[in-house]
């Protein structure tokens, strides 16, 4: 397969990124480690005029912020997003996270921003549309959905590992273009449609990512629930995050992140507010996963029912709270 | 058996160095000076008719070489079977209709890939829809699509039958009611590809004085070059077919493709060298997979478990064009009668025309399919008799000597101590008894273990039903064999060398091989129909044995010995007992020469199957001897259900089979990893996703293969049942594709075992364990 | 379709011969080392990241040459499979996996080697389930990974240090 013709830049910083993108306006995209970029360029689902290569570009290494925080470049590959301690010790989760995306070679070249900017999926989308699905679907500009045709909009899901991962941990990401930069919650970043999941404008891409740190007692797990173990996007997600009193024992407060359910990862916050204040046991956890199914309604996505997307997410839950509430210990 | 010195060892094969390092040519990698790229329109419909093509935009595009459409060709039709009672049903361009999405319409060559594919865009197609129908059952009704007339001896009601079979000895009906106990079942089986990783590639280089030179990533050059010549016109020495390694085909690279057909047609038209290579996708979406089935069967049985009657009937989704969907049905049939004794049968196997791609041969070509019908059945009999699964196939097992409905007969069957020697290895039984006790436990991780057995045939008559080899000596006394056998990674090289090299005491490192040229090398049957150890290896140790003869005659002469008292060893002869006084094979090779007139000691053998049966047997009514080496098997899974997520793990297989004998230990235990690999992607992993005619999930990524987290541990017990002597004709069976059958069946016992629950359907995903679980409603 | 984009210069170091070449920007390293410098050895099976057979070794670590751009190899070091054995000698890892069988079609070979050689230069003792990690993105039809596995262990009980 063979990649369509772009005009090449180079750009060894956010900044002279974002100065980039602003003079070539709407035709010029952003490649980091290129994992998620070229296989849709090669399958033709994108077609940049210009490709600012960020591939070389120098990473700063994760550090503490003054306020605590964690900060982490959008450049850093997972590799080194699992392989740094300081990311182990303040944000267990995501490393966890990190480690089960892709594979070995991918995770090598992926890069945290452009795990967060990836494209939502749907088996009708992610292919070449030469000969099978040639009339567009939404998501491709026509007036069809594939996968629900009674729809009137696109259910292609957001099946990112590690944003479900940040929504938990309550993470912060910059938001940069050459005139202006803001910081938003990592909610802020994704809209909810599948036809266009993230809120960057053509000129924005983000730049550092902050991780508040926990003062107390923290478990946390991510479960990904998938077929092959590896070299596969999740079936569906869970990342867990349980903040405890100091007794322990009681859940101060419950972080509950679902992906690959929707066209953004999604929160559960009534199983959350469920356990909050409650001691953690087997009755205080399935009454979370119980709300957690009353609240989460999984698109069925890539050959899955919803029927069983339901059953599985009720398992992962469950599985992700037992292990995080296993795994609270003090800082 | 006298000691050996080459068969039997685990020798490391001969393009291990060439693969390890790079250094190995595939198809892919080929170039030649001014090679074209060659890319396919395909029909983005499902059934239509192409009213127009307009190619005139395309070719006026610089860069373009050549655009071929079906005005281009000669109208000729091919196929997998091309017999009276089959003849071929497809083109190799599609002209006037098109009946699957994916059909090839035009081809384009042009000097990159970007003009090629700007050209494909280029060509106007006008399609006019035609009703279409993806389901066999919905296929065979009344008022469904006609996709092609039923065929013209099929007198049932049903449409778009493109062939059946249908056979059967006793009475069905007086076994039934003599049976004790009956059952009836239906069991389905789903879309699966062969994986092979290097895509379907060909390159194709047309001499103007005449001459077309093709490489293919194939199975065997020989059914190609026929297939070729035939539908370009070309007389068929005129085309030159070759090989280069071959990364992968699994059954996926037998028959004539479109991309073969293009490359050399647009060669011819453009007067350069083409390459047309499928994308991943391509091969996905548009290529040949494996046959889905729909088996029913009613079975009767004795109280004591002994088998009476089958009625069996096989539905066979077979895509737009017959392909090898006539052949399975076929097949089919003996996957039935093999591996169990029965004394009435009744089978009818339909082949039904839909609106998918048409399908080809995969490894175990329809025994997984059949294998998982026939032995979870006997399982759920066993049940409901109260016996355990070991004893009721003991019980139906095939004897060493027993004659088959067929004629054919089993020879040194090993069936019943490969169950034997499966279910003691694994201790079976206690498993067995004690997994189905454990009742209700906290534990969501359930154990289960399950047997299954099957047969596979190991050669048999289809085109070119025979191989031939030369063995012939080099001035230094090492060897070069020829011959026209393929290695796709199974390493028939390194086994043909054996035998050569056990023939005639040169080592397998000084042997030579040629290998797969139309033009250099005699016919092959291929690497398919699992002939290839006994056929092509029958071949070329008659070849080495005539060269060991002359060499013996020759030493006799001149050590003044009789041939009996000589030793060949290692390049050398001598009289038993004085090695000190040997000749060297080189030293003979110059007396050759000098005494006999010039004779360079060249060897020629040739083997068939079944040498004194002419044709092969009836695809209609299975009449007519089929095959004289039958492999055995029994296989053992044990899984791991984990009863909330519904995910099963294979655990471990054991397989124990016979294969004759293995004449490569280490290559034998190779096919048996990558067959329960298979057949372990088969049972949980792998569907290729179609909906109306489309593939949802044409990329390695949506298509789960099994990686390294999904490795099962392979176990094996040889059963020898054979024996190979030197200067002896030898049966040894195949080991190749027969063992991703029966695992299939022991896994879906497993599962039984382990939960209670059975499954009716391939493959076993969570959602079904669920549901069968009655946690999803 | 889009002009094509002027080539550019660049200049980079494969098996450790140094190649200056013009390329233009959308061609991948993978259609450098198999068009332009003929070195055939690195594989494509699916282009898209999908299967490894395309992983070569930049400054040691193994990257899918499907997915990496040509400009973006500027003044690398990149490896093959075909600058693995030294002067036709095989690395230990070569030679135990043809000893072992981890060979048959071999199409998956040259990414598997290289992977293999990368993990046991940065983790001289991996364990089980990081070797599984270092090779899950590495597809192989033909062994099932038995072999595979069986030949890196085998490496691993020689005691054997990639680095030496
Ligand atoms: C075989 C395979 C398996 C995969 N499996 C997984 C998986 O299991 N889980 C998973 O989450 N992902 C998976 N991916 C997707 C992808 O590889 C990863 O998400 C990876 O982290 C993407 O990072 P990248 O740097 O390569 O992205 P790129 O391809 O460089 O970029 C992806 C997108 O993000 C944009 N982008 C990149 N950086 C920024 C930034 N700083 N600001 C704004 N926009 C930006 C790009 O413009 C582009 O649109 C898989 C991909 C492949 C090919
Ligand atoms: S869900 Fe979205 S991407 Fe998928 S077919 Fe529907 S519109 Fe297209
Ligand atoms: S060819 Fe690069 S990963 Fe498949
Ligand atoms: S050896 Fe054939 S794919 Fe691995």
């Amino acid at each position: 397969m063979h990649l369509p013709r772009f005009t090449y830049k180079k750009s060894d910083s956010l900044e002279e990124t974002a100065q980039l993108l602003s003079r070539y306006d709407t035709g010029a995209c952003l490649m980091a480690g290129g994992t998620e970029l070229l296989p849709r360029m090669k399958y033709g689902l994108a077609m940049p005029e210009v490709l600012i290569s960020m591939k070389r570009s120098p990473v700063s290494s994760p550090k503490i912020g003054s306020d605590g925080d964690l900060v982490l470049s959008p450049l850093m590959t997972l590799r080194a997003v699992e392989g740094s301690s300081l990311v182990r010790e303040n944000a267990p989760l995501l490393s966890e996270a990190v480690g089960l995306v892709g594979s070995g070679e991918i995770r090598h070249m992926g890069t945290l921003g452009g795990n967060l900017c990836q494209e939502t999926r749907c088996l009708y989308y992610n292919q070449s549309h030469s000969f099978q699905f040639k009339k567009p679907c939404f998501k491709r500009g026509g007036d069809i959905c594939y996968s629900i045709p009674k729809g009137k909009e696109c259910w292609a899901v957001f099946m990112g590992d590690i944003a479900p991962a940040l929504y938990s941990l309550e993470a912060k990401v910059k938001i940069m273009s050459r005139d202006k930069t803001r910081i938003i919650p990592i909610e802020g970043l994704y809209r909810g449609d599948g036809k266009k999941p993230l809120i960057l404008s053509p000129h924005e891409i983000i730049g550092e990512i902050f991780i508040p740190g926990s003062n107390g007692l923290r478990g946390s797990a991510f479960s990904k629930f998938s077929f092959r173990g590896g070299l596969e996007f999740a079936v569906l997600s869970v990342a867990a995050v349980l903040d405890m009193e100091d007794d322990g024992e009681t859940c101060r407060s419950a972080r509950i992140t679902v992906g690959a359910v929707a066209a953004a990862p999604v929160r559960a916050r009534c199983a959350e507010a469920g356990i909050e204040g409650k001691n953690i046991s087997d009755r205080s956890l399935s009454e979370a996963v119980r709300q957690a199914l009353d609240e989460i309604r999984p698109v069925p996505h890539h050959g899955q029912t919803s029927g069983f997307l339901k059953e599985s997410l009720k398992v992962q839950i469950r599985h992700a709270l037992s292990v995080a509430a296993g795994r609270v210990k003090k800082d | 058996m006298s000691e050996l010195d080459y068969v039997g060892k685990r020798i490391l094969r001969k393009d291990g160095p060439d693969k390890i390092t790079g250094r190995a040519k595939y198809t892919m990698d080929m170039r030649l000076p001014g090679m074209l790229v060659g890319r396919i329109l395909r029909s983005p419909c499902p059934h239509a008719r192409i009213l127009n093509i307009d190619t005139s935009r395309a070719e006026k595009l610089p860069g373009v070489k050549a655009v071929i459409t079906a005005n281009d060709t000669l109208g000729i039709k091919h196929a997998f079977v091309e017999t009276p009672r089959y003849p071929p049903d497809q083109y190799a361009l599609a002209a006037n209709r098109v009946r699957y999405v994916g059909e090839e319409v035009a081809a384009v060559a042009a000097i990159d890939p970007y003009v090629a594919e700007e050209a494909l865009h280029l060509i106007q197609v006008d399609y006019e829809e035609m009703p279409a129908v993806f389901d066999p059952i919905e296929a065979m009704r009344q008022d469904a699509p006609e996709i092609h007339p039923t065929h013209p001896k099929v007198k049932e009601p049903f449409k778009n039958i493109g062939g059946k079979t249908y056979s059967g000895w006793g009475d069905v009906e007086t076994g039934f009611a003599q049976s004790d106990y009956m059952r009836e079942d239906r069991f389905e089986s789903h879309l699966r590809t062969h994986g092979y990783l290097e895509t379907q590639v060909a390159l194709a280089s047309f001499e103007p004085a005449g001459k077309l030179n093709i490489w293919t990533s194939s199975q065997g050059p020989f059914i190609k070059r026929e297939k070729l010549a035939r539908t370009l016109g070309l007389p068929l020495s005129a085309v030159r077919v070759q090989m280069a390694y071959v990364g992968g085909a699994f059954g996926g690279k037998v028959d004539l493709y479109a991309h073969e057909f293009c490359a050399a047609l647009l060669s011819m038209k453009a007067g350069l060298p083409v390459k047309i290579a499928a994308t991943r996708e391509e091969v996905f979406a548009a290529y040949r997979h494996g046959q889905p089935l729909i088996v029913e069967i009613k079975t009767g049985v004795k109280k004591d478990g002994t088998l009476l009657a089958q009625q069996i009937r096989v539905i066979n989704n077979c895509g737009a064009y017959r392909g090898t969907g006539v052949v399975v049905i076929f097949l089919a049939w003996g996957f039935v009668m093999l591996p169990y004794r029965l004394p009435n049968l009744k089978y009818e196997g339909y082949a039904v025309y839909t609106n998918n791609p048409p399908r080809t041969a995969q490894r175990g070509h329809g025994a997984p399919q059949l294998r998982f019908a026939l032995d979870s059945q006997l399982d759920m009999i066993a049940e409901e008799l109260g016996m355990d699964p070991v004893e009721i196939r003991l019980k139906n097992a095939r004897q060493p000597g027993e004659q088959l409905p067929n004629g054919d007969n089993v020879h040194n069957c090993g069936l019943v101590e490969c169950i034997e020697r499966a279910a003691e290895h694994t201790g079976f039984r206690e498993k067995h008894l004690q997994n189905r006790s454990v009742g209700t436990t906290l534990d969501p991780l359930r154990r289960g273990i399950g047997i299954a057995v099957s047969s596979y045939h190991s050669g048999s008559l289809i085109y070119p039903n025979s191989s031939s080899a030369v063995v012939k000596m080099n001035d230094d006394g090492t060897l070069t064999l020829m011959t026209g056998a393929m290695d796709i990674g199974q390493g028939a090289e390194t086994i043909l060398s054996q035998i050569v090299a056990e023939e005639v005491q040169v080592p397998v490192d000084k042997i030579e091989v040629i290998a797969a040229d139309t033009e250099t090398t005699p016919v092959d049957i291929g690497s398919w129909i699992s002939g290839n150890t006994y056929v092509t290896g029958n071949a070329a140790r008659e070849a080495a044995s005539v060269v060991r003869k002359k060499l013996l005659d020759l030493a006799a002469e001149e050590l003044e010995a009789s041939p009996e008292d000589l030793v060949l060893d290692n390049m050398r002869v001598y009289v038993a007992g004085s090695p000190g006084r040997a000749l060297k094979y080189r030293d003979l090779f110059t007396a050759s020469i000098r005494k006999r007139r010039g004779d360079p000691i060249i060897g020629e053998g040739h083997w068939r199957t079944m040498q004194d049966v002419p044709f092969h047997p009836s695809l209609a009514t299975t009449k007519g001897r089929w095959s004289e080496n039958y492999a055995f098997d029994a296989q053992v899974a044990e899984v791991e259900v984990n009863t909330e997520t519904g995910m099963v793990r294979l655990v471990r297989a054991v397989t124990a089979h016979d294969c004759g004998f293995p004449i490569n230990p280490l290559l034998v235990e190779g096919q048996i990893d990558g067959q329960i690999s298979m057949a372990l992607g088969h049972a949980f992993l792998e569907e290729v996703i179609m909906k109306d005619g489309r593939t949802l999930n044409p990329s390695w990524l949506d298509y789960h293969m099994p990686c390294i987290h999904n490795m099962a541990v392979s176990e094996s017990i040889d059963v020898i049942t054979e024996t190979y002597d030197v200067g002896r004709s030898y049966r040894t069976k195949e080991v190749g594709e027969g063992l991703v059958s029966a695992i299939l069946a022991a896994i879906a016992n497993a599962i039984f075992n382990a939960i209670g629950v059975r499954l009716y359907s391939t493959p076993f995903t969570p959602e079904k364990i669920l549901r069968g679980l009655g946690r999803i409603k | 379709m889009k002009k094509k984009q002027g080539r550019q210069l660049i200049e980079l170091a494969v098996n450790g011969e140094a190649y200056e070449l013009a390329e233009e920007p959308q061609v991948t390293l993978l259609e450098v080392l198999r068009n332009d410098l003929e070195l055939t050895g690195t594989k494509e099976s699916c282009g898209t990241g999908e299967c490894g057979a395309c992983t070569v070794l930049i400054d040691g670590e193994p990257v899918l040459s499907c997915l990496t751009l040509a400009l973006d190899c500027r003044d690398l070091d990149i490896l093959t499979i075909e600058g693995l054995a030294k002067g036709g000698d095989l690395t230990h890892v070569q030679e135990i996996f043809l000893e072992r069988g981890a060979v048959q079609c071999g199409f998956c070979t040259p990414g598997v080697v290289l992977a293999t050689t990368a993990l046991l230069k940065a983790t001289s003792r991996p364990t089980d389930y990081e070797i599984k990690k270092a090779l899950e993105g590495h597809l192989c039809r033909c062994t099932g990974y038995n072999k595979i596995v069986e030949a890196i262990d085998k490496v691993l009980t020689d005691g054997y240090l990639v680095n030496e």
